[in-house]
C-alpha cells in the first residue's frame, strides 16, 4: 500500500513538474505559442508597463477562466465563445475598477489594450483546445503556470526593453554606453520578442541534451 | 471631388499607414493562425472585412446610443462584446439558412475572423477617433483590409520561415516576429510619427 502510495506522489510530482515546466518554459505562451501578442508589443516598452500588463493580463484572464469553467458543455461551441468573451467583458469592470485604484497611470497608458485582453488567445482559443479539456486540479495548475509563464516572459521582456531601448531601469539612468531608440517602437518590439523566442528555444535545447546525457 | 479625396485619404491611412498589424500589432496572434494556408485566405480576408465594415456601423449606434462617458468607459467592452456576438451569431444563422454552401465552406474561418483583437480593437479605435457615420465605416473598412494584406504578406513567404534551411533557434515563429518587425519598420516609416492608442 505505502508502495503504491508513494509511487502515486512520485507521478503527481512528474505531472506538475511537466505542467510548471510547459507553462514556464516549453510551451510558455508568448515565447512559444505567440499568444497576446499586441499588448507585449505595443506597450511593454518599459519595466513599469510590463508590470502593469503583468497585473492586468493575471486577473482578467484567471478570473475570466475560472468562470468559464462553470459554462455547460453541451451548449453549441458558438454561444460558448461568445459567452467566455462576455464574460472576461464581465470580469473587466470589478478588474478596471481595481486597477485603476493601484496603478491607474499604468492602466492609464495601456489605452485600448487594457480592455482587448477579454479577447485573448488564452480564454478564446486555448480554453477550450486545452484546459478545459484537463481535469479540474491540472487545469488550475496549468493555467497558473501559464499565467506565471507568461508575466516572467513579460517583464523580462519590459526590462530588456527599457534598457536597449531609453537606458534606464524604472526610468532611472543606468549609464548605457549606447541607446538604441528604435526599441521603443513597435517594430523593435516585434524584433525582441523574435530574438527572445530564440534563445528560448536554445535553452530548451540545451536542458532536452543536458538530459539525455 | 474633396468628399473622394477624403474617402481615399482615410481609407490608405487605415490600410497602410496605420496598419492593423504592422504599426498597431493588433491580431497578430490570429496573423499566425490564418497565415498558414493561403487557399483560406480569401475566405478569412472576406469574413474579417464584413465583421470589421458590419460592425463599424453598429459601433456608432452603440456609441450614440450609449453615450459613454468617463466612469462609465468600463462597460465598453460588454456593449461591444453583445454587439460581436450578435453579428456572429446573426451572420452564421443567415447563412445556414440561405446559403448553407456557403456556411460550410466558411464556417472554419468565422470563429478565428469574428474573435480577435483585430476585430475587437477596430471597435475601440474607431470610436475613439472617428466622428461621423462615414469615418467609421471608411475605418472599418480599411482596418478589415490592412489585416488581410498583413496576412496575405505574411502567409507569401510564411513556408519559407518554416523552412529546414533555416537554424532551428529562428525557423518558425521568432523568425516571422522578426520579419513582421521588418515589415513593421517600413509601415512605421511612413507615418513617421507616434500613433496614439
Amino acid at each position: 500500500m505505502g508502495k503504491i502510495t508513494g509511487r502515486m506522489n512520485n507521478e503527481n510530482e512528474v505531472s506538475f513538474k511537466n505542467i510548471m515546466f510547459n507553462g514556464l518554459l516549453k510551451k510558455n505562451p508568448i515565447l512559444v505559442s505567440g499568444m497576446v501578442i499586441a499588448p507585449v508589443v505595443m506597450i511593454c516598452n518599459s519595466l513599469a508597463n510590463a508590470l502593469t500588463l503583468a497585473a492586468a493580463f493575471s486577473v482578467i484572464t484567471f478570473f475570466t477562466l475560472l468562470v468559464s469553467y462553470f459554462v455547460p458543455k453541451n451548449i453549441v461551441y458558438t454561444i460558448r465563445i461568445i459567452m467566455y468573451t462576455f464574460i472576461g467583458a464581465l470580469v473587466y469592470v470589478p478588474s478596471a475598477i481595481m486597477l485603476n485604484y493601484f496603478i491607474p497611470e499604468g492602466i492609464e497608458a495601456m489605452g485600448v489594450f487594457f480592455p482587448l485582453l477579454i479577447a485573448n488567445g488564452m480564454i478564446v482559443f486555448r480554453s477550450e483546445t486545452i484546459f478545459f479539456q484537463e481535469s479540474k486540479g491540472h487545469m488550475l495548475f496549468d493555467i497558473i503556470f501559464c499565467i506565471l509563464g507568461y508575466d516572467a516572459a513579460v517583464i523580462l521582456y519590459g526590462f530588456i526593453r527599457e534598457i536597449l531601448g531609453s537606458g534606464t531601469i524604472f526610468g532611472k539612468i543606468i549609464g548605457m554606453p549606447m541607446v538604441f531608440s528604435g526599441f521603443e517602437n513597435p517594430f523593435g518590439g516585434f524584433i525582441l520578442l523574435g530574438i527572445m523566442a530564440a534563445l528560448l528555444r536554445v535553452i530548451l535545447l540545451t536542458i532536452k541534451r543536458m538530459g539525455q546525457k | 471631388m474633396e468628399f473622394i479625396k477624403n474617402i481615399m485619404l482615410t481609407a490608405f491611412t487605415a490600410v497602410i499607414v496605420e496598419n492593423t498589424v504592422f504599426c498597431r500589432a493588433l491580431g497578430t496572434s490570429t496573423l499566425l493562425i490564418a497565415a498558414r494556408k493561403r487557399k483560406n485566405l480569401v475566405g478569412f480576408g472576406i469574413c474579417v472585412t464584413y465583421m470589421t465594415a458590419l460592425i463599424s456601423v453598429l459601433t456608432y449606434v452603440a456609441d450614440r446610443i450609449f453615450n459613454f462617458s468617463e466612469a462609465g468607459y468600463i462597460y465598453i467592452p460588454l456593449v461591444y462584446t453583445a454587439i460581436l456576438g450578435i453579428v456572429y451569431v446573426v451572420t452564421l444563422l443567415c447563412m445556414w439558412k440561405f446559403v448553407p454552401r456557403l456556411f460550410i465552406a466558411m464556417r472554419k474561418y468565422i470563429h478565428v475572423s469574428a474573435f480577435n483583437c483585430a476585430v475587437l480593437g477596430s471597435m475601440f479605435l474607431i470610436s475613439k477617433y472617428c466622428t461621423t457615420l462615414g469615418d467609421y465605416f471608411i475605418h472599418g473598412i480599411g482596418i478589415g483590409l490592412g489585416f488581410v494584406l498583413a496576412v496575405y504578406i505574411t502567409a507569401i513567404i510564411y513556408d519559407r520561415l518554416y523552412s529546414e534551411k533555416v537554424p532551428y533557434a529562428f525557423r518558425g515563429y521568432p523568425l516571422l516576429m522578426i520579419y513582421i518587425g521588418i515589415l513593421s519598420m517600413a509601415f512605421w516609416g511612413l507615418s513617421s510619427h507616434t500613433l496614439n492608442y
